[in-house]
């Protein structure tokens, strides 16, 4: 691999750990606050993806305008989904039946989707899809850059929603004891739900980041699924530094691969990486210490 | 019961009233227990395990909600209201074991305490004045609560609780865990905690060592108030001794495992 070949790759790894960071912190919220594992995280993730290319198929703007809509649309649709769906299950079960509930949800958008849109592979075009910008030799496309800043401002918001705000305590202190928080007068069912709420949010962002840059199709949410699930075990369930960390390490290790071995046995990094997590350090690597802090 | 200028017992600030509760479909727990925190005292309940001792905390603070009877506090009916309810009310709950929120610093975990305050003059008010009362807690308060030592995390927790100025203040086995010397530590809390206008009622285990803090007792079996009376003659009594108190008064106190 050639010198510049292989800054190329690296570039582009950062810019795609950017994404799954931020997908990946969705999952740890709801993990995080509730202990619940959300299959149809990515499923939402292609939603969302789905909307902003029909947004600019219809109106012809730009997709990014579309998460006006989308982001308050996830949200509200994640506080509905844990009032409605995950708070009525049984706290024992409740990590167990979340994968069962939420993999069916997951199946019904997906279904829902190819309804709606049809089967057929769907790509948005930009005026800006093509162009390239020049950095230190690496040849970026303009596209993976807006997704870039998108994600990484997105994640920088939560952070400090998370860190700074009154509601960003009350969540921090429900991960970290629940019952303590309930003493202390937070209303932890409320912000478990907007807790979700939030996670579905990032999910908007995450999908229409995907949209400027992808093809699309309706089951396109498993190839998503494994990959998010291994960083935020990689990560250490439940700490949002760590899933950063682990998805921009996996991300530029599978842009690193692709280049010498192809897409498909790139993705086998992750399952590398779980294994590994899960035989080595089960609590994950920035578990521990970091895990619970934002 | 309305507080009157009198001599003689001032009304009680927290009372139980034949209160029945248990979890989910199990058999009850507390099988009509009555019981009383009169102001500026500390009572504490002793008694075997699975006598419902932390159950009475959890009615009281509205983790788990009565199946019968009545909670009282200032002659308020509050019976089966939610924990923020009640902590609004005046009561206020530590639980068993740790309960700070660990990765979070000491400052944080105590102005959580005060989450349900608005006024910032009177939180930073409430804050000196449990910095004062605890002066660990002003000197780890850029540290992670998590790092500090078991009895270190208890008054972290006191502090955290006292933020909202709570009538009664509810400790469930403060000693747990903690060695001889840091218990001792802890019942110096629990004292000054009284002294500074918090009646308290208290879960032990170690039941002795309890009864040699608190002012008043009741002794708890099968969900029921067994005895009660003044500390001191619950302590003098030989047949409570050997019954529950492990052993004959003479004996000094030791600190025991739960």
């Amino acid at each position: 691999m050639s010198g510049s070949l292989l800054f190329q790759s690296l570039v582009l790894g950062v810019l795609l750990g950017g994404l799954y960071a931020l997908l990946a912190a969705g999952l740890t919220l709801y993990f995080g606050v509730m202990r619940v594992v959300m299959i149809a995280h990515s499923a939402f993730l292609i939603l969302a993806a789905y909307l902003a290319w029909y947004f600019n198929d219809q109106t012809g703007w730009d997709p990014l305008l579309s998460l006006f809509v989308t982001v308050p649309l996830f949200f509200a649709a994640g506080v509905g989904m844990q009032r409605l769906l995950i708070a009525r299950l049984r706290p024992a079960t409740l990590t167990m039946m979340s994968v069962l509930l939420t993999f069916a949800v997951a199946l019904l958008i997906e279904g829902m989707i190819g309804l709606i849109w049809s089967g057929t592979q769907r790509r948005i075009q930009l005026p800006y899809s093509g162009s390239n910008v020049e950095f230190f030799g690496a040849s970026i496309a303009v596209v993976k850059l807006v997704a870039f800043v998108l994600a990484g401002a997105s994640l920088g918001l939560l952070y400090l929603l998370l860190t700074k705000s009154r509601f960003g305590r009350a969540l921090r202190a429900t991960i970290q004891h629940k019952e303590a928080a309930q003493l202390v007068g937070i209303k932890t069912d409320r912000v478990a739900g907007l807790g979700f709420g939030l996670g579905l949010a990032t999910a908007a962002v995450g999908g229409t980041a995907l949209a400027l840059d992808a093809t699309i199709y309706p089951s396109l949410h498993w190839h998503w699924v494994g990959p998010l699930m291994a960083i935020i075990v990689v990560g250490g369930l439940g700490s949002v530094p760590g899933t950063a960390i682990a998805a921009m390490v996996l991300g530029i290790g599978q842009s690193l691969l692709q280049v010498e071995f192809g897409t498909t046995w790139a993705q086998t990094l992750f399952y590398i990486a779980l294994f590994v997590t899960l035989m080595v350090r089960p609590q994950g690597f920035f578990g521990g210490r970091l895990a619970q802090r934002f | 019961m309305a507080s009157e200028p009198q001599p003689g017992p001032p009304a009680p600030l927290l009372v139980l009233d034949a209160v029945e509760a248990g979890y989910g479909r199990a058999a009850m727990v507390l099988r009509g227990l009555t019981i009383e925190v009169p102001p500026g005292t500390v009572v504490c309940l002793v008694g075997p395990n699975g006598a419902g001792k932390s159950t009475v905390l959890k009615v009281a603070s509205g983790l788990l909600k009565p199946r019968s009877g009545r909670v009282l506090v200032d002659g308020q009916d509050v019976t089966g209201q939610g924990p923020q309810a009640m902590l609004a009310s005046g009561l206020a709950h530590v639980l068993q074991g740790h309960s700070v929120f660990r990765e979070m610093t000491v400052g944080e975990n105590v102005l959580l305490g005060a989450y349900t305050l608005r006024d910032k003059a009177r939180i930073a008010e409430r804050a000196e004045f449990v910095r004062e009362l605890f002066p660990i807690v002003g000197e780890r308060w850029k540290q992670l609560a998590g790092l500090l030592s078991g009895g270190q995390q208890k008054q972290v927790e006191f502090a955290r609780s006292l933020m909202v100025d709570p009538k009664v203040v509810l400790l469930d086995e403060p000693s747990m865990g903690l060695d001889p010397k840091t218990t001792a530590t802890v019942f110096e809390q629990v004292v000054r905690m009284r002294d500074a206008g918090t009646a308290v009622l208290l879960v032990e285990q170690n039941a002795r060592r309890a009864l040699e803090t608190a002012d008043l007792g009741c002794v708890l079996d099968l969900g029921r108030v067994h005895i009660s009376g003044p500390a001191p003659e619950l302590l003098a009594d030989p047949q409570l001794s050997e019954l529950y108190l492990g052993g004959r008064p003479a004996e000094p106190s030791r600190p025991r495992e739960s």
